[in-house]
């Protein structure tokens, strides 16, 4: 009988051991990064060698090729595409900026793309806080560019989304598998 | 006698599953195999590879994203924890001052939550945290931990790596308890789960979690 207790027992230590590991989210295949400009800006922070607040950030998902073909076959043309995986892609700007003539006022968006296979647009929505693109409504966009994709020699092999310094402003810089696209951000 | 029996054959068959159950998800790290550490690409680019402590994030209400694709209309999520997330990897996660080798985090010392980045927690609406009222807004986040305790601090010094706090930023500062874990959690994880009085923020890491109550006003 006691013994019977004890596995009793055993077993409600067991199940509570499950629940509380299948509770807990497993490492995210796809995991999510972020990324500033100025580049490395909380780095920069803490070294006292930035006074301004950054321009802007994107909190995206990075997916990996794994050998596969992405653009085309993986992620089909002239279908929208959350540019990574799992939550929409997120942007904020900490100042009004320009992309491709647009005015972009301060704050934060959700980030799309149709691809082709010369060109992609890239699409600025005001939804925030939702999953992929199955939900995404047209009617919520803020703004909507093309811009040119640019053929790599070598490849990409994890989604990357990060900011690179320019004369006017800084470019988003897109790119996986072998493709890649540059957002011109004007401030 | 027979209950005997049967008693020993639920536990044996018990611990079976419990051995084959409980070891997996460790073992698949995405982005830890070296075929993964590709040469960087993007030519003049910042560009780094999958981080060994990756970035997570958790809302509230839980899976916020997710139950908005069902529910369009839902509300604004009330919060969300932006994290990095590194991994135990057969080390000690947390120790005194006389063990240095092998060892994570030193009690008493204080300690980002995670990696990389200071931890970052916003509020969409006003909360109260250790009976302070916390407007709504964005913060970052860090602990000192003790065998027993942690101290959670909120601090409004934004977009900071985590490794140097300015501790005059500092907004409020809670005492919680330490609690016991049956298992050992392998990935340091952060998340919402619902309470009587608004949400609850739970912290887990190897065989200890602390619970920080978020109470909706």
């Amino acid at each position: 009988m006691k013994f019977l207790l004890l596995s009793v027992v055993f077993f409600s230590f067991y199940f509570s051991a499950v629940q509380a590991q299948s509770k807990l989210p497993a490492l995210d295949k796809s995991p999510m990064d972020m990324s500033y400009f100025p580049n490395r800006y909380p780095v920069l922070k803490i070294q006292n060698k930035v006074n301004e607040p950054p321009v802007a950030r994107v909190i995206y998902s990075r997916p990996q090729k794994m050998g596969r073909v992405i653009f085309g076959e993986l992620i089909e043309y002239g279908k929208v595409w959350r540019l990574g995986a799992n939550e929409a892609t997120e942007i904020e700007f900490f100042q009004d900026v320009k992309i491709n003539d647009n005015k972009i006022k301060k704050g934060r968006y959700s980030m799309y793309c149709i691809p082709y296979e010369a060109k992609w647009t890239i699409i600025i929505n005001k939804d925030n806080d939702i999953w992929g693109s199955f939900k995404y409504d047209e009617k919520n966009d803020l703004a909507r560019m093309d811009i040119a994709v640019q053929k790599q020699s070598e490849i990409t092999e994890e989604f990357v989304m990060s900011f690179d310094k320019t004369d006017t402003g800084a470019n988003l810089v897109i790119a996986w598998d072998n493709i890649k696209l540059d957002l011109p951000i004007v401030f | 006698m027979f209950l005997k029996k049967i008693a020993a054959v639920v536990t044996i068959v018990f611990i079976t599953v419990s051995f084959f159950s409980c070891e997996p998800k460790a073992n698949t790290v995405p982005g830890e195999s070296t075929k993964l550490r590709n040469p960087l690409s993007v030519k003049d680019s910042v560009i780094l590879s999958i981080d060994k402590s990756p970035m997570d994030m958790s809302y509230f209400p839980e899976d916020y994203p997710q139950q908005k694709m069902i529910t369009p209309d839902m509300p604004n999520p009330v919060a969300r924890v932006i994290y990095s997330r590194p991994q135990k990897n057969g080390r000690v996660i947390f120790a005194d001052t006389s063990v240095t080798q092998n060892l994570i985090q030193h009690y008493g010392q204080e300690w980002r939550m995670g990696a990389n980045e200071a931890t970052e927690i916003e509020f969409f609406k006003e909360v109260s945290i250790g009976g302070k009222k916390i407007p709504a807004g964005r913060y970052i986040m860090y602990c000192i931990p003790y065998p027993d305790k942690w101290t959670i601090i909120l601090n409004q010094n934004l977009y900071s790596w985590g490794l140097h706090i300015d501790k005059t930023k500092d907004l409020v500062e809670i005492e919680l308890p330490v609690i016991k874990n049956n298992v050992v959690i392998e990935y340091f994880t952060m998340l919402f789960q619902n309470s009587t009085y608004g949400c609850e923020l739970v912290m887990a890491w190897g065989d200890v979690k602390v619970v920080m109550p978020v109470n909706f006003n």
